[in-house]
């Protein structure tokens, strides 16, 4: 990707502050898993080690795109916009399905460390990710040659940002009324030890993604998506290092959470459909 | 001071090609395998002369070539005691005319990112032997992976040539660390054959998982990939546990198909980690009986 | 809203799928059962003895022109052998990005096509119903205007007023009374009586 220019990239070389205050972080962060042990089960925010995060959801929030949505839980936001489908550029030959083109992106200022402009690699890892988890819902065949395009932003970070921003795009791409044959819902879960969080914060995440020298325990991260109505897992993401049956349990408790956050994507959409209805109701009746 | 160093070895290899079988009980597939055989998988070491460590994979008609570099870097301030490793993908409109242009870059992302995360873990690749100073200087490897052919399982193949190619690095050992005012003096023994090997016990191998109709098959062919929706790729160490875990194709899962694909793709892992370790030791021996005599006085 | 409004969501079980229930326009059939794909009202047509369950999304959808469909473009560049064009709507769905279309020469009428000449049927700025048809190349719509309710509905003249349609080959302007050469769509009025506006 060329570089841009124009842009005031600041100092060249500068280190975020926050990393040097990182060795008594980290005897905090044993502190927290020692507390998040499954005796004493609850987490720092106040949740049980199996509770998901409250959520909101709201669609037709950018009044531009053809459809848009945004989430929230706790401190993660995100917001998601489609667009029409349009000609893939610098195609050549005729494919028979239509492309999902998405793009997620930080917001410079969503996580700790500041984030810059251009994409990076992790960036492009996540956009690959949520392409290969609303593939399998969208009608591709619908569009054939043309392609959809997803603009992801997370407006801040505190973890699970995959699973909101999955469960955000398939959101606005039903609100952009793209045919799609289900919706996709996700969920995260970070094993430290023998601890399974349900929907972990940015810190929570930390922790599961560190080893810990208590020998061969468990640890990582799983980010899965469902389609609901026909439980079909449209992607599994996992990093870490875990026994099958550990990942197996886990599955189980990420499909259970993408069950119920189906319902309350369901319901938004609902209303979003008699929103307009009514609204397109009231100038006809007057 | 000089930023990055290079190495220069001089090892003369010769073609020694070994095949790894795996013959399982099952129903045939086109080419007369069963669902969990792999095609024959020939592997050299060491022969790029270049690299601190090289190999070669050809696996069927998958032909991978992988060179590590290591050179010297500033470890992240946020990861102070650790090495670093980055892997690149190179597909080359050499392989297959798909890849001409920017065709191959998608898969080239898709591979490098998919290696990353299947090494994030300590238990997987402990970065930490690699720090030379903490928090001053450490080494860094570059995984340069080339793909020179490709006919199918791609992830698998080039996970193989990966893990043989770090098994084959040697990073040279460094005698003397001294603090020069801001400045560090590396002083890095004089005997290019003075090294240290990469502890690669808990590497994982990719297995990709291909779901057919309804079955799940294992090292699909480039025409058995055409036929798949869903495929997916596990990383799984010599201790059968999973590094890593992603779905890499169009199409869904469900839950039930997923967790059988596990517990197959974990059985073939073991196996197939085992069987490149064998073939590595062999290779080693084959290596060391032609290493090259030295002489001189002042050895 | 009335009571009989039924309100669906992409992957929401609609009915079964079998002779009396068939999976019409924005739904999809899967092991037995018929879903929808969009969010939006279902429509319960009846058909003879089956029903034709369709859902009808609340706002516009994203849709793009099919193979078969009748479309409303607009006349951007006239050539010899073909015009091009700009597809600005499918049916009676607007489209919020335009697509474009090709008509070539053989495709303008369904007889004597040899004798068709570009410039005696379409002029630029004219719009017309073309229909799909299937597509062979990867970024443009063909075009056919082979039947009688296809061609040129709307044109103007030289001094841009729109012109009236006289014969299948001519229209004529209403101030100066000069006539000039157009394939000229038979309009059916009751579908597209709103597109003649003069």
């Amino acid at each position: 990707m060329p570089t841009d220019n124009r842009r005031i990239q600041g100092p060249e070389i500068s280190t975020p502050y926050c990393v040097f205050g990182s060795s008594t972080e980290n005897e905090d962060e044993d502190g927290c898993f020692k507390s998040t042990d499954p005796l004493s089960s609850t987490r720092k925010d106040g949740r049980a080690l199996l509770e998901h995060r409250k959520i909101y959801m709201k669609t037709g929030v950018v009044s531009q795109a053809k459809g848009s949505a945004y989430i929230e839980l706790n401190n993660t936001k995100v917001i998601c916009s489609v667009f029409d489908p349009r000609e893939i550029p610098n195609r050549v030959e005729y494919s028979q399905h239509g492309e999902l083109f998405c793009v997620l992106k930080f917001a410079p200022f969503s996580c700790t460390t500041r984030r810059s402009h251009q994409q990076d690699a992790e960036e492009k890892e996540l956009s690959l990710n949520l392409k290969r988890a609303l593939e399998p819902a969208v009608c591709r065949h619908e569009f054939p040659n043309f392609q959809v395009d997803i603009y992801v932003l997370i407006l801040e970070s505190d973890g699970g940002s995959l699973a909101a921003s999955i469960t955000c795009a398939g959101l606005a791409l039903a609100d952009a009324h793209v045919p799609m044959y289900d919706l996709v819902t996700a969920a995260s879960l970070g094993v430290a030890g023998d601890v399974l969080m349900k929907d972990p914060s940015e810190e929570e995440e930390k922790l599961c993604s560190q080893h810990f020298e208590r020998s061969n325990l468990n640890h990582g991260l799983i980010t899965v998506s469902l389609m609901g109505a026909h439980t079909q897992i449209t992607q599994v993401w996992q990093t870490g290092s875990m026994t099958t049956t550990c990942v197996s349990e886990s599955l189980t408790h990420l499909i259970q959470s993408c069950e119920e956050t189906y319902p309350i994507a369901q319901r938004c959409l609902v209303k979003s459909v008699v929103d307009t209805i009514s609204k397109k109701k009231v100038p006809e009746q007057s | 001071m000089v930023k990055s160093t290079s190495y220069l070895f001089f090892f003369i290899s010769f073609g020694n090609f070994l095949s790894v079988y795996f013959i399982f009980q099952n129903d045939l597939r086109n080419d007369g395998r069963s669902k969990q055989d792999y095609r024959p998988i020939e592997l050299e070491l060491d022969i790029v002369t270049h690299a601190n460590g090289s190999a070669r994979v050809r696996l069927a008609n998958t032909d991978i070539l992988v060179g590590v570099k290591t050179e010297i870097d500033v470890p992240t301030s946020n990861r102070p005691e650790e090495g670093k490793i980055e892997f690149f993908v190179d597909c080359s409109a050499n392989a297959t005319p798909e890849f001409e242009g920017k065709g191959g870059q998608d898969l080239a992302t898709e591979i490098g990112n998919y290696l990353g995360s299947s090494f994030a873990s300590p238990l997987s690749f402990d970065l930490k032997p690699l720090c030379i100073l903490k928090g001053v200087q450490c080494w860094k490897l570059y995984v340069d992976i080339l793909i020179l052919e490709c006919g199918g399982n791609l992830f698998d193949a080039v996970s193989l040539a990966v893990k043989a190619a770090l098994y084959n690095t040697m990073v040279p050992r460094v005698e003397t660390v001294a603090m020069d005012g801001g400045n560090v003096d590396l002083q890095l023994s004089g005997d290019p054959f003075d090294c240290w090997r990469l502890d690669i016990t808990n590497i994982p191998c990719l297995v990709t998982l291909t779901k057919i109709g309804e079955h799940l098959i294992v090292d699909p062919t480039a025409e058995e990939e055409e036929c798949s929706m869903a495929s997916l790729v596990v990383a799984v160490t010599e201790s059968g546990r999973i590094n890593s875990l992603c779905k890499t194709s169009v199409g869904s899962l469900h839950p039930q198909t997923l967790t059988d694909a596990l517990k197959v793709g974990v059985e073939v892992g073991v196996g197939l980690n085992k069987a490149l370790n064998e073939a590595l030791g062999r290779e080693e021996k084959r290596l060391q009986s032609n290493k090259p005599e030295r002489f001189g006085f002042l050895k | 809203m009335d009571q009989e409004t039924l309100v669906c969501v992409p992957g929401q079980r609609l009915s079964i799928a079998d002779k009396n229930h068939l999976s019409g326009r924005g739904t999809y059939e899967r092991l037995g059962y018929i879903y929808a794909t969009l969010a939006g009202v279902v429509k319960i047509e009846k058909q003879d003895k089956a029903s034709l369950i369709e859902v009808r999304s609340s706002n516009e959808q994203s849709i793009v022109p099919a193979p078969g469909d009748i479309v409303t473009a607009k006349v951007t560049i006239v050539k010899q052998r073909f015009c091009k064009c700009i597809i600005k709507c499918i049916g009676d769905t607007v489209l919020s990005r335009p697509y474009r279309g090709i008509l070539r020469k053989e495709d303008v009428r369904a007889t004597e096509k040899d004798k068709v000449e570009m410039i005696k049927c379409f002029r630029p700025g004219d719009i017309i119903l073309a229909r799909v048809l299937p597509m062979t190349e990867v970024h443009s719509y063909q075009l056919s205007t082979a039947e009688d309710e296809l061609g040129v509905v709307i044109a103007d003249s030289e001094t841009g007023t729109s012109m009236v349609p006289i014969s299948w080959t001519e229209m004529q302007c209403p101030k100066t009374h000069i006539k000039e050469l157009r394939k000229v769509a038979k309009v059916i009025p009751e579908r597209l009586g709103s597109h003649i506006v003069i």
